[in-house]
C-alpha cells in the first residue's frame, strides 16, 4: 500500500511573505486541524514526516511547489484535496496529490525551476537592444558572480561560474512595455537550476543580468514567481506530477 | 482601506512582512460597512509580542461574537516598516481590513509594560489620531486603555479618554452598547464619558482635577463633573467557569514569543510575595473547574492545531487539581504529538514530578526565580522558598538528567545587604556543587547555571509601593560586585540595565505630570523603550530636564504612608490598611501565609465576592 502522498500546491499573494520555517509550521497545524494521519519520526523528539522540496525564498510566488508526506492511513486523493483545501489559508492551495512508491526524497526529483521575473529597468527603451543584451550573455562560456558562503563565524566571498545553471532566458514581450521616459517594465522567464545538485536563486540572476548587460534593474521593483518545477532525465526536462 | 500598492511598495522593503499581511488562520474579517461599532485592539509593541498576549484573544473573540460590533488588530510597526509608512504615506492600520485606525470608533490599547507608553504616542501619531484627549473630537476615535499598567493611569491621563479597571470581559460590551445608542441619537463625546464614568471599573481623568502640595507631592484629587465617583473600584469576573473564553486563537504564519494554546487555569495568586503587582491586583483567586478545561482544551486542539498546550496562570503549580489536569490533558493528547508545558515552576518536588511527567524526553533547560540571596530577604519580600526547597529541587533535577539551570534574582529589594547580594554567588556556587557532589556516572549533560539578576522596581498596589528605589549609582555598584565575584566557566551572571529600571520605576509610579516628559521623550525619537538596543536613556533625561520633571522625586524618593498616592483613587479591593501591615512585617522579616492556609484578611473577599475567596 502506497503511503507517500506527493502534493503540488501554491503559494501566492502575500503568502509570499512566509518563510520555508513558517509554512512547515502551517502545513503542521493545517495536518492536524484535519486530522490527517500523518506519520511521526521515531526517537525522542518525534516530528511529522513532512518534506518541501526547494524552498522559496522569502517574497518569491509560486504558482507550483511540492511537498511529500507520509500517512499511516490512506486517504483517497480527491478527498484529501478537499479536506485540506476547506482550510488552508487564501493563497495556499493544493492542485495535484499523488502516491508515489519511491524510497528517494522529493527534494531529489528536483532540477529545474521555470520562472517569470518582472523588474523595471531604468535605461531601456528598445525591445531589440533588450534582446540583444540576453542573447549575448546566453553566448558567454562563464558568468562569474560572487557568493559569500558562511564558514563557520567567518563570511567569506566566492566566485562562482552560474552559467551552467541557467537554463534559458527568454523575453515575455507582451509583458514588456515602456512606463516612462526611462522606465522599462521588463518579464522574463527563465530556466535555472534548482535542487541539491546546483541552484540559482531568481534574484542572482537578476545579479548576473546588471552584471555582464547595461540593462540597469531596479532590483527593489523585483518581482518574481515560480511558475514550474522540473525534473531532468537523459538530457530531457519534464514536470515532476 | 490604505492604498494597497504602497503598502506591498512597503512590505517588499521590510525584515518580516508577514507581521503586517493579516489573513492568518481564525482572524476575523468583517465587511465594516456592516456593522455598528468599529474596535481596534492596539497593542504598543510588535506583532510577535502582542499575538503572544491571551487578553487580545479572548477580546477580539469576544467582541467579534457580536454581530454588529468588528474587532481588529493593530501593532507597533517596527522601525523598518514606520520607516517605509512614512515615506510611502501610509497611515496605520488594522490588519484585517487594512484599514486606517482613524477611521475606528475605538482605539483600545492594552498597558501591559510602562516602557510600551512611548509606542502608544507613536502610534496614534502614525494613525493621524491626535494625542491629547482634548485636541480629539467628536469625530475621532475614542482612545481608551485597560490591562495591568491601567493601575496607576495618571502617567498617561492627558492621553486616554478613559481607563477600565480590572478584567474587561463584562465590562467591555456594557461600554459598547451605551455607544451604540449613543450613536444612534447623535453622539457628543462629552455625553458619553460623563454616562459610562457611572459604570463600575471606568476612569475618566478629564472629571478629574489634581491639586499639588508645596513639596510637590499631591494634596488632593477631586471629580470637577458632578455624579462622577471619588473612587473608581476595579472590576472583576465572578466565576471563571462562565465566564467568556474563546474556542479559537488566530495562528500567525511567523513565530511569536509564546506560539501555543494557553490555557488559563486560573486568576489571581495566593502566595503573596511583597514585590509583586500582579499578585495584588488580579485578587481573589478563581480556579477554572477541570470539566470546563478539558472541555476548551478539546476544542482549542481542534480549532488551531497547535502542537503545545500551556497552563498558564500567575502560578500554575498551585492549580489545586494539577496532577489530575495533567494526567487527563497527557492521557488525551500524547498520542496525538501535543505536549503540554508549564510556565511558571515551584521549587518544590511535586512540581518536579510533574514536570517530569511531561517533559519526558527533551530536557529544556530548568528556571527558578528565588528572587533574593538569602533567607533574611526572601523572609523580606515573602517569597515562601528556602534554601533546602532549592537544594532538594536541584538534585531531583540533576537526578532526572537535566543540567541547565537558571535562577532569578532581583538586586535592590528592600533592606538589601551585601551578605543578602552575596547570597546571590553562594546559591550559585551550591548549585555547582551539588552537581559535582553526583558521582560521576550519574551526572547527565553539560553543567550550565544562568545567574539572572533584574533591578527591583517597586510598583503600586504592593507593600513597597512607598519604598525608595536603589539609584542608578547604586545598583551599579551591586552589579560590579556580582561580576566581579562570579568567576566560574560553569556559571553566566546576567543582569537588567539600571537605567531602564529607573525609568521604569518614574513611570510606574508618576503622576499626571509625566505626560508632557513622556511626549518630549517620544518628539526626541524615543520609541520601543524595552528594546535594549533602541533605548535611549539621555533622551529621556533631556525631556525630563526640559518639562520641569525629577525623576528622583519618582523613583528613587521614599513615601510616607500617609501621602496621597497617584493611584488612591483607585480601589483594587486590597485595603491600605492591609499593605501598611505587610510592609511593616516586611522590616520585621515577618512571613505571611499562603492564603490557600487561611485569610489573611487583605480586604478583598468583603470588598468583591461577600465571602471566601
Amino acid at each position: 500500500m502506497l503511503m507517500n502522498l506527493w502534493i503540488k500546491f501554491t503559494k501566492e499573494n502575500y503568502l509570499k511573505y512566509i518563510s520555508h520555517l513558517d509554512l512547515m509550521r502551517l502545513f503542521q497545524r493545517t495536518f492536524r486541524r484535519c486530522n490527517i494521519p500523518i506519520k511521526y519520526s521515531q526517537g525522542f523528539n518525534p516530528q511529522p514526516k513532512m518534506t518541501i522540496g526547494n524552498p522559496l525564498a522569502l517574497g518569491v510566488e509560486s504558482a507550483e511547489e511540492f511537498m511529500e508526506i507520509d500517512l499511516y492511513e490512506r486517504i483517497p486523493e480527491d478527498e484529501f484535496i478537499r479536506i485540506v483545501n476547506s482550510d488552508l489559508p487564501e493563497g495556499i492551495k493544493i492542485i495535484e496529490v499523488k502516491y508515489v512508491d519511491s524510497k528517494s526524497s522529493i527534494t531529489s526529483f528536483i532540477d529545474w525551476s521555470y520562472y517569470e521575473i518582472q523588474f523595471v529597468a531604468n535605461n531601456i527603451d528598445d525591445l531589440n537592444l533588450l534582446k540583444t543584451s540576453i542573447m549575448k550573455l546566453l553566448e558567454m562560456d562563464q558568468l562569474i558572480i560572487e557568493k559569500e558562503k558562511r564558514k563557520g563565524n567567518k563570511v567569506v566571498s566566492q566566485n562562482k561560474d552560474v552559467r551552467p545553471f541557467i537554463g534559458n532566458i527568454t523575453i515575455s514581450e507582451g509583458k514588456t512595455k515602456k512606463i516612462s521616459d526611462n522606465e522599462c517594465l521588463i518579464t522574463i522567464n527563465c530556466l535555472l537550476k534548482s535542487g541539491d545538485k546546483g541552484n540559482l536563486k531568481p534574484v542572482d540572476l537578476l545579479k548576473v543580468i546588471e552584471k555582464y548587460t547595461d540593462i540597469d534593474i531596479d532590483i527593489d521593483t523585483a518581482e518574481i514567481k515560480r511558475l514550474k518545477i522540473y525534473s531532468e532525465k537523459d538530457n530531457k526536462i519534464e514536470p515532476l506530477m | 482601506m490604505i492604498n494597497i500598492s504602497k503598502f506591498e511598495k512597503a512590505l517588499k522593503r521590510v525584515e518580516k512582512p508577514a507581521r503586517y499581511i493579516g489573513m492568518e488562520k481564525n482572524s476575523i474579517k468583517k465587511n465594516l460597512d456592516d456593522v455598528k461599532v468599529k474596535f481596534a485592539f492596539a497593542f504598543p509593541d510588535i506583532y510577535d509580542v502582542g499575538m503572544s498576549h491571551l487578553g487580545l484573544h479572548i477580546l477580539y473573540n469576544l467582541l467579534n461574537n457580536e454581530e454588529d460590533i468588528a474587532c481588529e488588530r493593530v501593532f507597533a510597526p517596527w522601525i523598518d516598516m514606520e520607516e517605509q509608512m512614512i515615506k510611502e504615506e501610509i497611515p496605520l492600520f488594522t490588519l484585517e481590513n487594512k484599514e486606517p485606525i482613524k477611521n475606528f470608533d475605538f482605539v483600545g490599547f492594552t498597558l501591559q509594560y510602562e516602557m510600551s507608553y512611548t509606542n502608544i504616542i507613536n502610534m496614534l501619531h502614525l494613525a493621524d489620531i491626535p494625542i491629547l484627549s482634548k485636541d480629539r473630537k467628536d469625530s475621532d476615535p475614542l482612545v481608551i486603555a485597560g490591562g495591568p499598567c491601567a493601575y496607576n493611569p495618571e502617567p498617561i491621563a492627558d492621553i486616554f479618554d478613559f481607563f477600565v479597571l480590572g478584567e474587561g470581559e463584562e465590562i467591555v460590551l456594557e461600554i459598547l452598547n451605551i455607544y451604540k445608542e449613543h450613536k444612534e441619537r447623535g453622539f457628543s463625546k462629552l455625553d458619553f464619558l460623563k454616562e459610562i464614568s457611572q459604570i463600575e471599573g471606568i476612569y475618566v481623568p478629564q472629571f478629574y482635577e489634581v491639586y499639588y502640595k508645596e513639596d510637590n507631592t499631591i494634596d488632593r484629587m477631586v471629580p470637577i463633573v458632578e455624579g462622577v465617583p471619588k473612587t473608581v473600584n476595579k472590576r472583576i469576573i465572578k466565576n471563571l467557569n462562565k465566564t467568556y473564553y474563546p474556542e479559537k486563537l488566530i495562528i500567525p504564519f511567523i513565530e511569536i514569543v509564546h506560539d501555543r494554546i494557553p490555557l488559563e487555569i486560573f486568576r489571581g495568586c495566593t502566595r503573596g510575595c511583597r514585590f509583586c503587582q500582579a499578585g495584588m491586583i488580579y485578587r481573589p483567586v478563581r480556579e477554572k473547574d477541570i470539566e470546563t478545561l478539558l472541555n476548551l482544551a478539546e476544542k482549542l486542539v481542534e480549532s488551531t492545531g497547535y502542537e503545545n498546550i500551556s497552563l498558564t496562570s500567575l502560578s500554575s503549580c498551585d492549580y489545586s487539581q494539577l496532577q489530575m489536569l495533567v494526567a487527563e490533558l497527557m492521557k488525551k493528547y500524547e498520542e496525538k504529538h501535543i505536549g503540554i508545558s508549564l510556565p511558571s515552576l515551584r521549587l518544590d518536588s511535586f512540581s518536579l514530578g510533574i514536570l517530569k511527567d511531561i517533559e519526558k524526553v527533551r530536557k529544556t533547560g530548568l528556571t527558578f526565580a528565588p528572587e533574593a540571596g538569602s533567607q533574611r530577604l526572601r523572609d523580606v519580600i515573602n517569597k515562601g522558598v528556602t534554601e533546602e526547597d532549592l537544594e532538594r529541587a536541584v538534585t531531583f533535577a540533576f537526578n532526572e538528567g537535566w543540567s541547565t539551570i537558571k535562577l532569578y534574582f532581583m538586586i535592590g529589594l528592600p533592606t538589601e545587604t551585601k551578605e543578602d547580594l552575596l547570597g546571590i554567588k553562594k546559591l550559585g556556587y551550591k548549585v555547582k556543587d551539588l552537581f559535582f557532589g553526583m558521582p560521576k556516572e550519574k551526572r547527565k549533560g553539560n553543567l550550565k547555571i544562568t545567574l539572572s539578576a533584574s533591578c527591583f522596581v517597586p510598583k503600586p498596589f504592593t507593600p513597597f509601593q512607598w519604598i525608595g528605589q536603589n539609584s542608578i549609582e547604586e545598583f551599579n555598584e551591586k552589579i560590579r560586585l556580582l561580576k566581579s565575584e562570579i568567576r566560574d566557566n560553569k556559571i553566566t551572571f546576567n543582569y537588567h540595565d539600571p537605567k531602564l529600571s529607573y525609568l521604569e520605576a518614574v513611570l510606574a509610579r508618576g503622576d499626571r505630570r509625566l505626560s508632557k516628559a513622556i511626549i518630549k521623550a517620544w518628539e526626541k525619537g524615543c520609541k520601543f523603550d524595552g528594546w535594549s538596543d533602541v533605548f535611549d536613556f539621555s533622551k529621556w533625561m533631556e525631556a525630563f530636564e526640559e518639562t520641569g520633571i525629577d525623576g528622583d522625586f519618582y523613583a528613587l524618593r521614599e513615601r510616607s504612608f500617609d501621602e496621597v498616592l497617584p493611584w488612591d483613587f483607585i480601589d483594587i479591593g486590597i485595603t491600605k490598611e492591609y499593605l501598611i501591615k505587610e510592609y511593616k512585617k516586611a522590616t520585621n522579616e515577618e512571613l505571611t501565609r499562603d492564603c490557600r492556609l487561611g485569610c489573611n484578611n487583605c480586604g478583598i473577599n468583603r470588598s468583591f465576592l461577600g465571602g471566601v475567596c
